[in-house]
């Protein structure tokens, strides 16, 4: 434990490291290049512009490198990450206003094909379906092989473009109110139903095939055997012997799976223009705005620590052999 | 199965080496646009009057070869790192595995999309390498324990006894032993860094520049995307995803065969 | 006297062949076996591994898994009421849950991984029960687990461990307690104690035969050790190649062997009256039983052959031979024979 809090905590230094030196790393002085946009945009004179360059990108070529890390670290720390240099806000708001979406359409997608891969894979492998078991490894040698955003672009076309059944873009329409009231909700449901079913179709697959292995596995244990020796009914087989032995390594791989989304979110969120943090992620990069990307990559790297985090208490909680080793 | 997939991968192969030598460099031809499929452009013509089939077969080598530096790239890393590994043990072992951890954790995508802002891809072989650099820690950590198992064996030990160098036992008794899985590994490294640089490719993080299959979908989709109407644009759209998909699908029979071919519990 | 054994019967297996399939063609791990067992009586399965007592046992409860298949033969089970019989083999899914643990239980080879690693143990207990007395009480059935684990002698507080929390042994005893815990009127035993280490064995085989003292209840043992059973078995059965080779008391069978493969594991028991050099296993392995035989399934290894003594004929080894009261042997020469051998008998 104390060695995964070790490597969590470098994880986080090493991303930090990485995020830092980027700008610095970067061709051209990005503090210069800013300026010149603010003297442009803004009309300001060089010096102003120039101080006020400095303060958007945490960031200050007069000063010692480590001195800048640390102010950087510190501002951090402090909340502060800096104004983003395309979008008139600070990065600490862009980030927090982006969350929510990839959180709302991650953790739906995510729940549905974990239930419903798990549910098809149980099914496929009690009843040993060598059909269903030829469909699904078909499926997912198919999905497995063309990359995500053509599924999106795809179902755009098909579902938003040829049949009108739903918006291709964005998270909730102008017309609604945002707030806890129903239009509001029904319409960021209907709005989040086409990304949702596009990382359900390209994650489901995987849940079928991973459950389907475990239970094959777990069919020749001798308890199953003998759980079957001893006149147990079929139902109690199928849930407490195979089910609750099969839910543990998923319901472990789930939370990782959540970081692994989190992760892919760009691809996805680009094509249906919607506002999470894969998106921010997506156009920061695009537009060279230096702080926002930090801001955005720190965050898909924090929410697959905790997603780990989370795997390992889950681990722990459900597993009665690892529940008193603490 | 894992025929039909050697078949699939050897000709793409051979399309990726002899196919640019046969066929003409595609040329932009406003007059020719968007044409249907003809004796004379057996693909049709995309937005810029360009012959769809001359790219695709261009496209062939350049998505190949990006694939083949990334994945050369990652089994050099992986093997370098999970040989040392296995074999030092100690600091150099827990060390070594800190960083691996480290790579595994932090999601590979968003790193390559960073890491592209950074580095001009200006070429297959930076390309390749961007792709490459987050994609090696699995296998290092698949070769690290390969390693420890060989090295209880007999005859590691018998080599260590004999005073036979490391570098010695590294070519002579480990790589011979872990050869087969490297490869299957590298196939499905090289699978990932095609999805990758395609999806680099249509979110335009990598300046177009050359042929890809990726960039012809970019364009299929952002000159003229589907909504077009008629048939050419979805020629044009379906051109590269069908090699991407035929060739991915190629991999992967072919792999999972090795796979089967190797792995004594698979096999029936 | 015929009669009375046939009365006694109380599983009879009839010409019952298991075949599984595996890489290189049919693999007949059970070759038209018959044999019976009998009521309150211990009975001892012996054989190497690979002779195909562990899937006989499986065909007895008909839980031959794949690739495995049952291509012929009958499993008859007389239950004690108006003698009432019951075909094992063809019962369906209901009858199977209602019958299984009831009437016949089982401990496994495998006891280290028989118990589900979620469940505690008393909910082994309980789902056992539950799943055949469906309105049972829980102060009925707390009383009841605490009884049988009584008769193993462990401390009712295991009841709120789970499996990893026990040793080897104790597991054992759990799984044994667990195959009493609703009056069995048979319980099978596959080498419940071959991975114990010898004290715990000893102590184990002592508490079989208490309870099957006791409880008046039949056993069925399987074990590769001979020695093992010898004190606690009434009857031998002794298993070679897929079929069963010698049967009869236990007494018969070990003092004077008519089978020169019972003979052989014989003379590899160690004693403490004689000279260890003198010990010889018996050479050869275990024939592999995808062939086509041609010959006696023993041919290869048998002394009588090597002397020349025998032909080996295949057709003659088909059926199993009267050798005495009560008591059968497939080997036709021994069984012409029929004169005390050189062991001097009794």
């Amino acid at each position: 434990m104390a060695k995964k809090i070790l490597r969590m905590a470098l994880t986080l230094i090493i991303s930090l490291v990485l995020v830092f030196f980027i700008v610095k790393a970067m061709p051209g002085d990005p503090v210069q290049t800013l300026t010149q946009q603010y003297m442009t945009t803004d009309k300001l004179p060089y010096e102003q512009a120039y101080e006020r360059a400095k303060v958007a990108l945490n960031y200050d070529p007069e000063v010692p490198v480590m001195e800048q890390f640390l102010t950087y670290i510190n501002q951090l720390l402090h909340g502060d990450m800096g104004q983003s240099m395309s979008y008139k806000d600070s990065v600490v708001n862009i980030v927090l206003g982006a969350l929510p979406w990839t959180l709302l359409v991650c953790s739906i997608s995510l729940l549905l094909s974990f239930a419903v891969g798990n549910i098809v894979g149980l099914f496929i492998a009690w009843k040993r379906s060598r059909l269903w078991d030829g469909i699904m490894s078909g499926y997912q040698a198919v999905f497995g092989s063309i990359p995500d955003y053509i599924v999106a672009y795809l179902l755009v076309v098909i579902f938003s473009i040829s049949l009108g059944l739903f918006p291709a873009r964005g998270a909730y329409s102008s017309e609604t109110v945002p707030g806890w009231n129903l239009d509001f909700i029904l319409d960021v449901m209907y709005h989040a139903a086409l990304p949702v079913l596009c990382y359900f179709l390209t994650t489901v697959a995987s849940w079928v095939m991973g459950m389907k292995a475990i239970c094959v596995g777990l069919l020749g244990e001798d308890y199953m055997n003998y759980a079957r020796a001893r006149g147990l009914s079929r139902k109690r087989i199928l849930f407490t012997y195979l089910g609750r032995n099969a839910m543990l390594p998923q319901i472990t791989s789930l939370a990782i799976t959540f970081g692994l989304l989190f992760g892919g979110s760009p691809v996805i969120e680009n094509l249906f223009v919607y506002p999470g943090v894969g998106f921010y992620l997506n156009s920061a990069i695009s537009r060279r705005d230096y702080p926002l990307m930090q801001g955005m990559f720190l965050m898909i790297i924090i929410m697959v620590l905790i997603s780990g985090l989370v795997a390992d208490a889950l681990n722990k909680w459900l597993n009665p052999r690892l529940r008193e080793k603490r | 199965m894992s025929r039909v997939g050697l078949v699939i991968v050897s000709i793409f192969i051979l399309v990726a080496i002899f196919g640019p030598a046969l066929v003409q460099e595609p040329e932009s031809d406003f007059l020719v646009r968007l044409k249907a499929p003809s004796s004379e452009h057996w693909l049709g013509t995309d937005y810029a009057g360009r012959d769809i089939f001359s790219m695709f077969i261009m496209g062939t080598r350049t998505v190949l070869m990006v694939a083949l530096y990334a994945g050369v790239f990652a089994v050099i890393v992986a093997c370098a790192v999970g040989i040392t590994s296995g074999l030092l043990g100690g600091k150099a072992d827990a060390v070594l595995m800190m960083i691996t951890d480290i790579v595994l954790t932090m999601p590979q995508f968003p790193v390559i999309m960073v890491l592209s802002m950074v580095i001009n891809v200006s070429n297959n072989l930076l390309f390749g390498f961007v792709l490459g650099i987050w994609s090696w820690a699995a296998l290092a950590k698949a070769i690290r324990t390969q390693v420890l198992t060989l090295k209880d064996k007999d005859f590691i030990e018998a080599s260590r006894i004999m005073g036979i160098s490391n570098i010695n036992i590294i070519t002579k008794d480990i790589l011979p032993n872990i050869v087969s899985f490297v490869a299957i590994n590298f196939i499905s490294i090289m699978r990932g860094a095609i999805l990758s640089s395609v999806n680099l490719m249509v979110l335009g993080l990598v300046p177009i520049n050359g042929t890809h299959w990726g960039m012809m979908l970019q364009m299929a989709i952002g000159q003229t995307s589907l909504l077009y109407g008629g048939i050419q644009p979805i020629v044009n759209f379906a051109t590269p995803i069908m090699g991407i998909l035929l060739f991915q699908l190629g991999c992967y029979l072919f792999a999972m065969g090795l796979d089967e071919a190797m792995n004594p519990r698979l096999r029936r | 006297m015929e009669q009375n054994i046939k009365e006694n019967t109380i599983i009879e297996v009839k010409d019952l062949t298991i075949d599984f399939k595996v890489e290189n063609g049919i693999l007949r791990a059970c070759d038209h076996t018959s044999f019976d067992i009998r009521r309150n009586e211990t009975v001892a399965i012996i054989g190497e591994s690979g002779s195909g007592k562990s899937t006989l046992c499986s065909g007895i409860l008909n839980m031959v898994n794949v690739p495995g298949k049952v291509t012929s033969g009958t499993v008859t089970y007389f239950s004690e009421y108006q003698h009432a019989k019951a075909d094992i083999l063809k019962m369906s899914p209901q009858e199977e849950t209602q019958f299984r643990w009831k009437e016949i239980s089982t401990v496994f080879q495998a006891a280290q991984n028989a118990l589900n690693p979620v469940l505690k143990i008393k909910e082994h207990f309980y789902e056992t029960i539950l799943a055949h007395q469906h309105n049972a009480k829980a102060e009925e059935m707390d009383e009841k687990i605490k009884k049988v684990l009584g008769y193993v002698r462990l401390d009712p507080a295991v009841m709120e461990y789970y499996p990893h929390h026990l040793s080897g042994g104790m597991k054992q005893r759990v799984l044994i307690a667990l195959s009493l815990v609703l009056d069995p009127k048979v319980i099978i035993l596959d080498e419940p104690t071959t991975a114990l280490d010898v004290v715990t064995q000893y102590y184990i085989l002592q508490l079989l035969s208490n309870i099957q003292k006791g409880f008046k209840i039949t056993m069925v043992f399987l074990t590769h050790d001979i020695a093992v059973v010898s004190n606690i078995a009434d009857r031998i059965a002794v298993m070679y190649g897929g079929e069963i080779v010698e049967y009869g008391r236990t007494e018969d069978v070990l003092g004077n062997p008519k089978h020169p493969y019972t003979k052989g594991l014989v003379d590899a028991i160690p004693t403490l009256h004689d000279d260890v050099t003198k010990r010889k296993a018996i050479h050869g392995t275990p024939p592999d039983l995808t062939q086509k035989f041609e010959y006696c399934k023993f041919k290869d290894r048998c002394p009588v052959y090597q002397e020349g003594k025998c032909e080996a004929d295949y057709e003659r080894t088909r059926t199993m031979y009267k050798t005495g009261d009560d008591r059968y042997s497939r080997c036709y020469t021994w069984a012409e024979q029929d004169t005390p051998n050189m062991n001097g008998g009794k």
